[in-house]
């Protein structure tokens, strides 16, 4: 009789366990496809430097200005690809930026209307200065003591982020309507999943190239691959 | 009953707090029962006027009495607000005639002058404003009224006091209308925290604070305006921009106040990179720490002077600008301006402002200038050209009114200069002209400059006595004629290019002479024996 109850105890628990450990996919997965997008450019990088005049053990002597960056093959880093249109949750995670080396890392943050944390790595002055329309634009400091500042972005726009004090430093936030966007990497591409299926425009934004789109078509469970080139 | 609202005018006026247009103009354009309405009628500045309860009537016989004043008080209400929010379009017509020429017909701050200005005219279609007393982007009517009230020190917005105060309510008004859906929220004015009194220990706190949140980087070490960042700066219309020098609040564009400054910390200033402060100091009451430090570092306020004394003294004069002697002496200030006569023109100059103090010797005479410049220069010779000052005399002062052009003479009239030039030091020169400069030879003139933390310090000396008819001769008790050139040569000033002044005027004082000693009691002595003579002649007659 013990030992029947020590079975059934085992088994309750594993069971339990296992119910525990099993979450259903999310909607999209079971039903959703995956947009893989690959970004080019034809024309040559913009990289511009600057010398440095102060706090150069932070920013050190020389500043990179990476206005256009291009890598291998002609993938274009930090372009926002996104699906306009398409419907989703919100994404769990709390978007963050950071200020690093005289830097925004990365350059290029997208993310869900909401709060993201602005950090300050460098431990100097930096003063949060933002460019918008739909949003207030704000411009903060952040001394070396406030090592993460909460800043809300409400309304879907590309806010422009800059510092006063460092002025080379430029950032920007995508602020996306809907939780399908990505960010691409130096190769220039980008994944963006669990796309409900349907078809889209999928719209592709640079900072100093523009806006490009082009139609793509999401089934569930496939992969579509988008080739975008950016033109000046 | 006239009698009873008049009282009442005088009574709710101050209730009204600062955001109310004084009782003059409310007098003057509603009549007296018009302001008895005053604070009753709500309070669009956001200042939260304070509001008495009203006296209940007291008797019902007096009930007809009341009812008209009710009446004509609820019309004049009506006028208030008017008064009190501005009639926009009154404000269009002095608009175009006051205002149009800078900030443009359409308010986007592209008028005719505006190429000239720097900082640029204000762009009202972005309802952005510079200085508010608020904590979100929406400045207060008030903030409007005062800045077109006081002007923008050290800008070229000058004061509107002159206009009727009407008339610079309506301007409110009708500013208004070019950003309608920028006053979509409400102005929400800022809370500081509780003052804290200027003293040793809050300064102290002020300067870690400073040093903490690295206000040096734009307004330098001691706040000159000289900060690495300054080269970079601009405001966010993409034209560049200047620091506040914070040893000169009498230029600060907000106002100089206690309030003022704490304010502009706490919210920054929109549109330009000073950033909020509120929520990045370590406590709040920093704020006021770093207001008392930073008005810890100015004189107060200049010592404007049209003449110069020049203190006699005993003994050598020391060439070194930090030597106890100069501490001694208050110094003279004298303002300057942007030479805009001839081409090239400079409608902003860098230098505005020079400390003079003078002494002289037996032997010589000896000026000790300071200065600010932001940018110290020795000149690359494309962009950037050697800092440099010079003060300029007659060659032979007439000791009338008559003085050569003060724009450093002209063909038929020299002036001479007494001038340093980095990396070329103190020497004389002789000038036709802004641009006709002849560098004296056989030079007797010495001295040394100091610079540090964005200020220049300097010593020259030269011999009392003039070696030619080319150079001043200095002769104590004589007015002679002086005036000042300045050019910040790291800002790219050089030739006509500089800050100058007028003629000013140069007395060296009486040197103190034992003659005062001796003269009186011979005289005393001689009439006391002239006396005696007439006594001793009167008794002899006798």
């Amino acid at each position: 009789m013990r030992k029947m109850l020590a079975v059934f105890v085992t088994l309750a628990l594993i069971a339990g366990v296992a119910v525990f450990a099993y979450r259903p996919a999310p909607a999209g997965a079971q039903g959703g496809g995956t947009i893989e997008a690959a970004v080019t450019y034809g024309g040559a990088p913009v990289v511009e430097k600057l010398k440095v005049n102060k706090d150069t053990k932070q920013c050190g002597t020389e500043a990179v200005l990476e206005k256009v960056v291009v890598g291998a093959n002609k993938g274009l880093a930090n372009a926002v690809v996104s699906v306009a249109g398409a419907k989703g949750p919100a994404r769990a995670a709390k978007a963050e930026i950071d200020q690093q080396g005289c830097k925004f890392v990365p350059r290029v943050v997208a993310m869900m209307p909401g709060a993201i944390d602005i950090k300050n790595s460098d431990g100097i002055l930096h003063n949060i200065h933002t460019y918008s329309t739909a949003n207030a634009s704000i411009n903060k400091a952040q001394p070396k003591f406030k090592k993460v500042m909460t800043e809300k972005f409400d309304k879907p726009e590309f806010v422009k982020l800059t510092c006063d004090v460092h002025s080379w430093m430029l950032g920007w936030i995508a602020v996306m309507p809907n939780p399908f966007f990505g960010v691409t990497d130096a190769k220039g591409t980008t994944r963006i999943e669990n796309v409900p299926p349907g078809k889209y425009t999928l719209e592709v934004w640079h900072e100093t190239l523009g806006k490009q789109t082009k139609d793509v078509e999401v089934k569930a469970g496939q992969t579509a691959r988008v080739a975008v080139e950016m033109k000046k | 009953m006239p009698a009873r609202a008049r009282s009442r005018v005088v009574r709710c006026v101050p209730a009204g707090g600062g955001g109310m247009p004084s009782s003059t103009t409310l007098a003057s354009s509603l009549g007296g029962a018009a302001g008895a309405r005053v604070s009753d009628y709500p309070d669009n500045t956001g200042l939260g006027g304070h509001h008495r309860p009203r006296r209940p009537a007291r008797a019902a016989s007096r009930a007809p009495v009341i009812a008209v004043i009710v009446a004509v008080s609820v019309v004049a209400a009506a006028g208030t607000a008017a008064a009190q929010g501005g009639d926009a379009g009154a404000g269009k017509a002095v608009y175009d005639l006051k205002c149009a020429g800078c900030h443009g017909e359409k308010g986007d701050g592209k008028g005719p002058a505006a190429e000239l200005l720097e900082p640029r005219p204000r762009d009202f279609t972005t309802g952005v404003y510079k200085v508010r007393s608020t904590a979100t982007k929406v400045p207060t009517d008030q903030d409007l009224f005062r800045v077109i009230t006081e002007g923008m020190p050290g800008t070229s917005m000058p004061p509107w006091a002159v206009l009727p105060e009407k008339d610079r309510w309506n301007l409110v008004a009708y500013l208004k209308r070019f950003a309608p859906e920028k006053r979509e929220e409400a102005p929400k004015r800022v809370e500081l925290p509780r003052e804290v009194a200027s003293s040793a220990e809050s300064i102290k706190r002020g300067r870690e604070m400073y040093e903490a949140i690295e206000c040096n980087k734009c307004h330098g070490d001691q706040g000159r305006a000289d900060g690495p960042s300054r080269a970079e700066l601009k405001d966010d219309w993409g034209h560049p921009i200047r620091p506040a020098n914070l040893t000169k609040p009498w230029s600060f564009r907000g106002g100089a106040s206690r309030t003022d400054i704490a304010r502009r910390i706490a919210v920054g200033v929109l549109g330009t990179p000073m950033p909020s402060f509120i929520d990045s100091v370590e406590k709040p009451e920093d704020v006021w720490h770093l207001t008392n430090y930073i008005l810890s570092l100015s004189p107060g306020a200049p010592r404007y002077a049209t003449l110069v004394t020049v203190t006699s003294v005993a003994g050598a004069i020391p060439d070194d600008p930090d030597a106890a002697l100069w501490k001694r002496i208050a110094p003279s200030h004298i303002p300057l301006m942007g030479q805009v006569i001839v081409d090239p023109r400079n409608f902003n100059p860098s230098i505005d402002l020079v400390a003079v103090r003078a002494v002289y010797n037996d032997r010589e005479i000896a000026f000790h200038l300071t200065w600010d410049d932001p940018t110290e220069s020795t000149g690359d010779g494309t962009r950037a050209f050697p800092d440099a000052i010079s003060l300029q005399f007659p060659p032979r002062p007439s000791g009338g009114a008559e003085r050569p052009y003060f724009l450093m003479g002209d063909a038929s009239e020299g002036v001479y200069l007494l001038r340093w030039e980095s990396g070329k030091g103190v020497g004389e020169a002789t000038a036709h002209g802004p641009t006709k400069l002849a560098p004296l030879a056989g030079a007797e003139a010495t001295g040394r400059a100091v610079f540090a933390a964005g200020q220049y310090r300097l010593v020259m000396k030269r011999p009392l006595a003039s070696k030619d008819a080319a150079r001043t001769e200095f002769r104590p008790g004589v007015f002679t004629p002086v005036a000042f050139q300045a050019w910040d040569g790291g800002a790219g000033e050089a030739g006509p290019k500089m800050s100058l002044t007028s003629w000013y005027y140069l007395r060296l004082e009486e040197p103190e002479s034992s003659r005062r000693f001796v003269l009186p009691p011979v005289v005393a002595i001689l009439t006391l024996a002239a006396m005696l003579l007439v006594v001793r002649v009167a008794q002899m007659r006798s």
